[in-house]
C-alpha cells in the first residue's frame, strides 16, 4: 500500500488491523474517489472562517515503534510520519498525487530524458543553522547511490550516472539511461546536510537527524513517543504548531479511545472498521476516505503447471465473487480492482480493460477449454493431476484470513480445491521469491505509491518483487518504454497498455483496493479540502493549527 | 548451605544455556530474516537485500552464526538490533527494563497487600459473606482475560471518569491502570491460596494447643497459623514471577508502555534475532533466580527446612 515515501513496510501486508469500513454503499461509491470533508458534511470548505493561530501540540498515534529517524528507514508509515516533519526533498508528493517542487524552485528535464536540472531555493536553513545548497543534494544522492553504504534508498537512484553541483543553487543529475521515475523516486528523497551527516555518520544520524523540515527533533523514545518542535527558521515560515508528537499505541481500539478522549488528534495507522465508521459519521471528527495504492491480491506462481495457462487464471478471476468479499469481509469499504493500478491514481488509471464479473459458468467453460475436466470427487483433473493447491496467508492475519476462506468456497464451486495454510510474513516473501509457494494473500503496491506508475520491480520478468513470477516480453518492453519517456502525456498511453495486458493476462488474482480512513479531531484546523492519498496528508502538518 | 547454593546456581546456568540455545534454533529455523522486514515494501533488488544480509552475517552457515553468538555473549557483547539498526541490544533492554520492573513491582506489592489479609480473613471466617464475596471476586479475577479487563478499565477510568490517562507514560499516573490490571489475577490466585492454606492450618494440633493455653485468637492466627500458612504461598509467589512477566506483554501492548514485553513481541514479529535472544535469556535468568530465591526464603521462614 502506498503511504510512506517507500510505500509502507511489512506492517502493510501483515494485516494487524482490518481495513476501514462502511455499510453505506452508495455513500462510498460517491466518496471513494474524493475525500470526504468532515463526516457527512460533504463539500463544505474547511476552516474558511477560522483564523490560524500559533501554539499547541498536535498528537498522532501509530502502531509501530519508530526505530530510526533516517530518511533511509522511512518506509513504514509511522516512521515516515515523523521523518517527514524533519526533512524535505527537492520534489514532494502531495495528498493528491502531485509532485510539488519543495526544496527545488523549478526543474527541467532534457528531451532525451538523460538529464534533470534543478534550481534550488535560496536561504533555506537546516536545523543546525547551516544553509542548504547544491552540495547537500549531491552529497545525499551520492551517499544513497554508493553500494558500500547498503542504503535501502539506493534503488531510487537506478540509472543515475552522476550528480553535479553546477553552482550553489543548481543541481544537474545525469542519467546512464532515461528513467522517468527518477523524479518521483530519487528527486523526492529527503535531503540530509552534507557537513553534519558526513561528520556523524548514518548510524548516529538515525538517532539525531537534522533536516530543513518545519519541525526539529526534541525527544525520541522509539517505542513510546517522538516529539518534534517548531523550527523558527523554516523556509516556508514557522509552523503554527509548537509541537508535533507521534505516540506509539499498538492496539487499534486504544488508538480509537485516545481520539475519543482527545489524547490523540489523529491515528496514522487504521483503526478497527467499526471505529472508522463511527468517526466518519461523527461531526466532531474530520474524515478523509481515500483508496489505497496497494492491491489486495492472491499472488499465484505462474510457473506452477496449474497457473501457467492464462485461461485458468481468468477462470479463477470469474469464479471469485469479489464484491461479496468486499461486502462480507470489509463491510463495503473497498473497491473492486480492475488491474494492478489503483483508481486513486487518476492520472494513470485505465478503467477500460478486460473485466471479470462473477460468473461461475464462464469460469467452468474456461477451465474445460484449458483441459481441466471434473473428476470423480468434484475436483477438476488434467492428465491425472488434481487441481489442488495451497494458499498461505500471514500468521494471525485476522483481516484477510476470512477472504481466503470465502474464496476457497467460491473456487470449490468450480472444481478447484484450495488448502489453507499460514506462515509468517518473512517466510511467505522468501518462499514466493524462491518460487516455492503456490499462492498467498496480501496487499502490495504495483506502481503508483510514489506518484509514478512504474511497476518494474513487480511486473517486469526479472523484477525483485515479482511475486507471481509473471513474464510477458510485451510488458517488459512497455515498462522500459515508459521509463524512457520523460513526457507524462506520452507516458500515459504506455501505462494504459500495461494495465490492459495485465488485466488480460491476470498474472495474479487482483481482488480489491481498500479504503483508507484518515481521521482528525475537529481541534485540528487548516486541513486540505480533498485528498486522494490519505497518508501523505501528514506532510502538511506545517500548515495546521489547533483551533 | 553454600554448597547447595552453588549447585543450584550451576544448574541454573545450564537451564539458561539450554533456553538460549533453543531460542536460537527456533528463531533461525523460521524461514526469512529481519532484513526482509527492514527493507519492507521498498523497491529493492535481490542483490541489494543479499548485500545487507551479508553485512549482518545472515548468509553464513547456522552453526557459525551460533558459535559467533555464543562467543560474543560470553564476552558480554549482546549484539545489535537489525530493525533499530545498529543500536546495542543492551541499551534497548536497559531502556525498556525500568518500565517493566516498575510495573511488576507495583503489581506484586499491591497484590500481596490485598491478597494476604483477604485470604487470611476468608480462611478464618470460612463460608461467611466476606468469604463468598472474596470467592466470587477471585474467580472473576482468574477467569477474565487481562486484555478485556484492560479495555474495560480504560473505558471506565479514562473515557468515562477521566481520572487516569488511557495509555502511555506521560506521568506516573500512566502506571496505575496497567499495574492494577496486572495485579488483578495475581491477587485472585494468592488470596485463594492463602485462604485454603489458613483454613488447613487452623485444624492443626499446635493451633488447638495455642487456643488451649489461653492465647487470644488474633495471636493464635497471626503468630502461629499464618506463619505456617505462608509457606505454600511463598512457593507460588516465586513461580508467579514468571506469570507476571508474561502478563506484562499483554498489558504493555494495550496500555502502550515501552517495556520489555513490548520489545519482545515487536522483536519476535520482526525476527530481530539478537533482541529476542537476549530477552529470552534475561527472562530465563529471572525465573531461575526467583526459584532459587524461593528455596532460600523457605529456610528463613520455616526453621524446620534446612537447605543443603
Amino acid at each position: 500500500m502506498g503511504h510512506g515515501r517507500k510505500a509502507g513496510g511489512f506492517d502493510d501486508i501483515a494485516g494487524r488491523t482490518p481495513a476501514g469500513g462502511s455499510t453505506r454503499r452508495e455513500f462510498l461509491a460517491r466518496a471513494a474517489l474524493v475525500a470526504l470533508a468532515g463526516g457527512s458534511a460533504g463539500w463544505l470548505p474547511r476552516d474558511a472562517e477560522a483564523a490560524a493561530k500559533r501554539g499547541g501540540t498536535m498528537v498522532v498515534s501509530g502502531h509501530q515503534e519508530i526505530s530510526s529517524l533516517s530518511p533511509d528507514d522511512a518506509g513504514p508509515t509511522v516512521i515516515w510520519t515523523a521523518v517527514t516533519q524533519i526533512h524535505n526533498a527537492l520534489l514532494e508528493l502531495d495528498e493528491n498525487f502531485n509532485l510539488v517542487p519543495t526544496l527545488a524552485s523549478s526543474y527541467t528535464a532534457s528531451p532525451d530524458g538523460l538529464s534533470y536540472t534543478f534550481k534550488l531555493l535560496h536561504g533555506v536553513k537546516f536545523h543546525d543553522g547551516t544553509e542548504f545548497s547544491a552540495d547537500d543534494v549531491k552529497y545525499t544522492y551520492e551517499w544513497y547511490m554508493n553500494p558500500a553504504n547498503h542504503a535501502i534508498n539506493a534503488n531510487d537512484f537506478e540509472g543515475v550516472d552522476s550528480v553535479q553541483a553546477l553552482d550553489r543553487y543548481t543541481v544537474r543529475v545525469r542519467m546512464k539511461q532515461p528513467n522517468a521515475a527518477f523524479l518521483a523516486k530519487g528527486a523526492s528523497t529527503f535531503v540530509v546536510p552534507a557537513a553534519y551527516h558526513g561528520k556523524v555518520g548514518e548510524k548516529h544520524y538515525k538517532t539525531a537527524p537534522v533536516g530543513t523540515g518545519a519541525f526539529r527533533l526534541k525527544e525520541w523514545i522509539p517505542a513510546e513517543r517522538t516529539l518534534v518542535q517548531a523550527f523558527d527558521q523554516h523556509f516556508r515560515g514557522r509552523p503554527y504548531l509548537d509541537f508535533f508528537r507521534v505516540d506509539i499505541v499498538p492496539e487499534p481500539s486504544v488508538r480509537a479511545i485516545a481520539m475519543q478522549t482527545g489524547a490523540s488528534d489523529s491515528a496514522v495507522w487504521p483503526l478497527l472498521t467499526e471505529d472508522n465508521l463511527r468517526f466518519a459519521k461523527d461531526p466532531n471528527f474530520s474524515t478523509f476516505v481515500t483508496i489505497t495504492t496497494g492491491v489486495n491480491h492472491f499472488p499465484i506462481n505462474n510457473k506452477r503447471p496449474f497457473f501457467a495457462d492464462k485461461r485458468v487464471r481468468q477462470a479463477m478471476m470469474h469464479a471469485i465473487n469479489r464484491q461479496q468479499l468486499i461486502d462480507d469481509v470489509f463491510k463495503g469499504t473497498a473497491v473492486v480492482a480492475t488491474s494492478h493500478l489503483s483508481p486513486a491514481f487518476k492520472t494513470y488509471y485505465e478503467p477500460n480493460v478486460a473485466k471479470y464479473p462473477y460468473d461461475t459458468n464462464k469460469a467452468k467453460t474456461l477451465l474445460d477449454e484449458a483441459g481441466w475436466k471434473p473428476g470423480p470427487d468434484g475436483v477438476r483433473q488434467k492428465g491425472g493431476v488434481r487441481f489442488s493447491f495451497t494458499l498461505t496467508t500471514i500468521t494471525g492475519d485476522q483481516a484477510r484470513r476470512p477472504e481466503a476462506e470465502i474464496a476457497q468456497q467460491h473456487l470449490k464451486a468450480v472444481g478447484i480445491e484450495v488448502k489453507l495454510a499460514e506462515a509468517p510474513v518473512a517466510t511467505i516473501t522468501q518462499k514466493l521469491h524462491q518460487g516455492e509457494m503456490d499462492a498467498s494473500l496480501f496487499n502490495w503496491t504495483y506502481g503508483g505509491s510514489l506518484g509514478d506508475p512504474d511497476p518494474s520491480v513487480t511486473l517486469r520478468s526479472n523484477g525483485g518483487n515479482n511475486w507471481s513470477h509473471y513474464a510477458n516480453p510485451k510488458v517488459d518492453s512497455l515498462i522500459d518504454a515508459g521509463l524512457r519517456e520523460p513526457d507524462p502525456a506520452k507516458r500515459r498511453p504506455i501505462y494504459s497498455e500495461i494495465q490492459k495486458i495485465v488485466a488480460e493476462d491476470a498474472p495474479f488474482l487482483y481482488l480489491m483496493f481498500w479504503n483508507w480512513y484518515t481521521i482528525f479531531t475537529k481541534r485540528v484546523r487548516g486541513l486540505p479540502r480533498t485528498a486522494f492519498n490519505g497518508p501523505q496528508l501528514y506532510r502538511k502538518a506545517y500548515q495546521w493549527w489547533i483551533g | 548451605m553454600w554448597r547447595y547454593v552453588v549447585t543450584r546456581l550451576l544448574q541454573g546456568v545450564a537451564v539458561i544455556f539450554l533456553v538460549a540455545t533453543a531460542t536460537f534454533v527456533i528463531l533461525h529455523l523460521t524461514p526469512g530474516n529481519p532484513v526482509d522486514i527492514l527493507v519492507g515494501e521498498a523497491e529493492v533488488s535481490r542483490a541489494q537485500v543479499a548485500a545487507i544480509e551479508h553485512l549482518w552475517g545472515f548468509d553464513r552457515p547456522l552453526y557459525v552464526q551460533y558459535l559467533t553468538w555464543l562467543r560474543n555473549m560470553a564476552r558480554g557483547d549482546f549484539g545489535e538490533s537489525v530493525i533499530r539498526t545498529g543500536v546495542p541490544v543492551g541499551a534497548m533492554v536497559a531502556q525498556a527494563a525500568p518500565v517493566t520492573l516498575t510495573l511488576n513491582a507495583a503489581a506484586f506489592l499491591v497484590s500481596i497487600a490485598i491478597a494476604v489479609p483477604v485470604g487470611i480473613l476468608a480462611g478464618v471466617r470460612r463460608y461467611s459473606v466476606f468469604d463468598y464475596v472474596g470467592t466470587i471476586g477471585a474467580t472473576l479475577g482468574v477467569a477474565l482475560p487481562s486484555f478485556w479487563i484492560s479495555l474495560m478499565a480504560i473505558i471506565l477510568f479514562a473515557v468515562q471518569l477521566r481520572w487516569l490517562p488511557p495509555f502511555g507514560l506521560q506521568s506516573w499516573t500512566g502506571y496505575v491502570l496497567p499495574a492494577a490490571v496486572l495485579a488483578t489475577e495475581q491477587t485472585a490466585v494468592i488470596a485463594r491460596l492463602m485462604r485454603g492454606s489458613v483454613a488447613a492450618v487452623l485444624h492443626q494440633d499446635y493451633v488447638r494447643t495455642g487456643r488451649a493455653k489461653g492465647l487470644a485468637e488474633p495471636a493464635v492466627v497471626l503468630r502461629h497459623a499464618v506463619r505456617n500458612a505462608l509457606l505454600p504461598v511463598i512457593t507460588v509467589l516465586g513461580y508467579r514471577m514468571a506469570f507476571l512477566l508474561s502478563g506484562t506483554i499483554i498489558v504493555e501492548t494495550v496500555f502502550a508502555l515501552p517495556g520489555i514485553g513490548r520489545l519482545l513481541t515487536d522483536s519476535v514479529y520482526h525476527l530481530d534475532y539478537q533482541v529476542v535472544q537476549v530477552i529470552a535469556l534475561l527472562l530465563a535468568a529471572i525465573v531461575v533466580a526467583s526459584n532459587i530465591a524461593t528455596d532460600l526464603i523457605y529456610a528463613l521462614v520455616d526453621p524446620r527446612i534446612r537447605v543443603g
